[in-house]
């Protein structure tokens, strides 16, 4: 297992269609594709209206508000980069200002660092508020991510 | 639809290589031994295949494995995508080539060193298209992927670990008395799934399916082609099949449509059904894709055994259809699904090492949180 596992996270590598949201989260701040047509939410970013198929979605805005849908909290065996910080929980948050969008991202504390944690002592639930922040990751990436409010 | 008669795809054939943590040999050399082993279940040779469909995850392409068995000519070819979910679709493909006459004798096969050959996941950094959005959290393993739809269910539906851990012990028995199981000689306890340590919460060990070295391949042939063949073993008629996504659709990550309790098969089974003209009380036994025990509740129920959220009760009843007798892909070996094939025919022969008293149909599923599809072997034809 050891000579498969990198020393680094998976590097999220951006095209054409989703550029923009990264190039957002560099900013620290989170878009969303929305039909500029139909005014439908989009998740993941796709080129087109997944409902009346106008292209070129809007990248809008949100204040990352979220509910939790789901997590879980990964345990051994994990990519080495993740080893000594295991468990950590990844959440399903429901954008509130989004209706329908689910994405991913870590719990992590105030501060954005990742919580070495199952949940089970902040009491996570299905239904919990969680607001964003942003955690640099081990090769420099930020990504968004969620912490209990 | 439309039945001829003649054209009814027949199992003719199987083999399965022995499940090893090492086979020692490339997966074009297991592949190849496996068709030809299941060549000679049928009492054909490679001089009789004008057909093959294979697994799209596996190194060996169609015309390589052509090549390797020295095949003359290929009327027909295909590939069927989206792992753990494409057993009963590479199936269901080379039955309809057969069907529209396009070939009367198509091989499919699977080959994967997925125990000797690492973890896939384990060797890749670059999150390119939806992983983008999924890797750099920490969603790398297959586990880790469900995890968060299990947790959807039994929030929905008040599953617990039991009712997993009864889903484990339940093929380890199966596995216990098939000799070729990879825990055939492997007792598990309610007490042992409990104790067993997290993996991705709320899944444990126990709740994840083997990493094994295997090779199976079926030969499928048109019924006017099975008349004349001596088929010892007796032959398994196709009797329909299906397939589904469901709508914007995930392999393993299915999040963003509107229902997290909904799978790719809710999609299946109303067609499946439809098809072929059955019902879940037509059904005697299941091979139900189990990469993970959550699946086999909720398969329970998309295909109407039970009603919608009791797929736990139903599995705690006497009235559970027998499922996964070869100890399936969490006791058996893990071959994205191929295994469940394979035994499905062995059910529908009577030769099972958990044989089910006169089985007409047995009812065979793929994946159920990926595009998937399921396939119903039966003593009889059309």
């Amino acid at each position: 297992m050891s000579s498969f596992a990198p020393a680094l996270p998976p590097k999220p590598v951006a095209d054409l269609d989703t550029q923009p949201f990264w190039d957002a989260v560099a900013e620290r701040r989170l878009v969303v594709p929305r039909c500029t047509a139909c005014g439908a939410w989009i998740w993941q970013p796709r080129p087109l209206c997944p409902r009346c198929h106008e292209p070129g979605p809007a990248w809008v805005s949100v204040t990352g508000d979220a509910r939790v849908a789901s997590w879980t909290a990964l345990h051994p065996p994990v990519l080495a980069v993740w080893a000594d910080q295991v468990p950590f929980v990844i959440l399903l948050v429901e954008l509130d200002d989004a209706p329908g969008v689910r994405m991913l991202g870590q719990l992590v504390n105030e501060a954005g660092a990742l919580l070495m944690t199952n949940g089970a002592a902040e009491g996570l639930e299905i239904g919990s508020a969680v607001v964003l922040r942003w955690r640099v990751d081990e090769a420099g990436q930020t990504l968004p991510a969620w912490t209990l409010i | 639809m439309r039945r001829d008669k003649p054209r009814q795809p027949v199992v003719a054939g199987i083999h399965a290589l022995p499940y090893s943590k090492d086979i020692g040999m490339t997966e074009r050399h297991s592949g190849a031994l496996a068709i030809l082993g299941a060549l000679a279940d049928a009492g054909l040779t490679v001089d009789d295949v004008d057909g093959i469909c294979r697994y799209v995850w596996q190194p060996t392409t169609e015309m390589e494995m052509a090549r390797v068995l020295g095949v003359p000519n290929l009327r027909w070819f295909g590939a069927q995508d989206y792992g753990g979910g494409a057993g009963p679709p590479t199936m269901a493909l080379a039955c309809a080539a057969i069907e529209l006459g396009l070939a009367d004798c198509v091989v499919v096969w699977r080959s994967r060193n997925r125990s000797s050959g690492g973890r896939p996941w384990a060797g890749q950094m670059l999150a390119e298209g939806q992983d983008q959005f999924e890797r750099p959290f920490g969603i790398v393993r297959p586990a880790d992927g469900i995890a968060l739809l299990v947790r959807v269910w039994m929030n929905a539906w008040g599953w617990t670990r039991e009712d997993f851990g009864r889903v484990a012990i339940t093929v380890r028995e199966h596995a216990n008395r098939n000799p070729a199981a990879m825990m055939h000689h492997k007792s598990l306890t309610m007490e042992d799934y409990l104790a067993s340590r997290m993996i991705a919460e709320p899944l444990c060990l126990f709740d994840n399916c083997l990493e094994t070295d295997g090779a199976l391949a079926v030969v499928l042939v048109a019924a006017e082609r099975a008349a004349n063949l001596d088929l010892t073993a007796g032959p398994a008629y196709v009797t329909g099949y299906a397939l589904g996504s469901g709508p914007q659709v995930y392999a393993m990550t299915n999040y963003y449509a509107d229902d997290l309790t909904r799978s790719p098969n809710s999609f299946v089974a109303p067609e499946l059904w439809r098809n072929t003209g059955l019902k879940p009380g037509d059904i005697d036994v299941v091979q139900i894709y189990d990469a993970f025990t959550p699946q086999v509740p909720l398969f329970f129920q998309e295909f109407g055994f039970c009603g919608d959220g009791e797929g736990a009760a139903y599995i705690a009843s006497d009235e559970c259809l027998t499922y996964n007798t070869s100890g399936g892909g969490l006791s058996e070996a893990y071959v994205h699904g191929f295994n469940l094939i394979v035994e499905g025919v062995r059910q529908v022969r009577g030769v099972s090492t958990a044989q089910v008293s006169g089985v007409k149909h047995c009812l065979v599923t793929g994946g159920n949180v990926v595009p998937t599809g399921a396939i119903v072997l039966s003593k009889e034809p059309w």
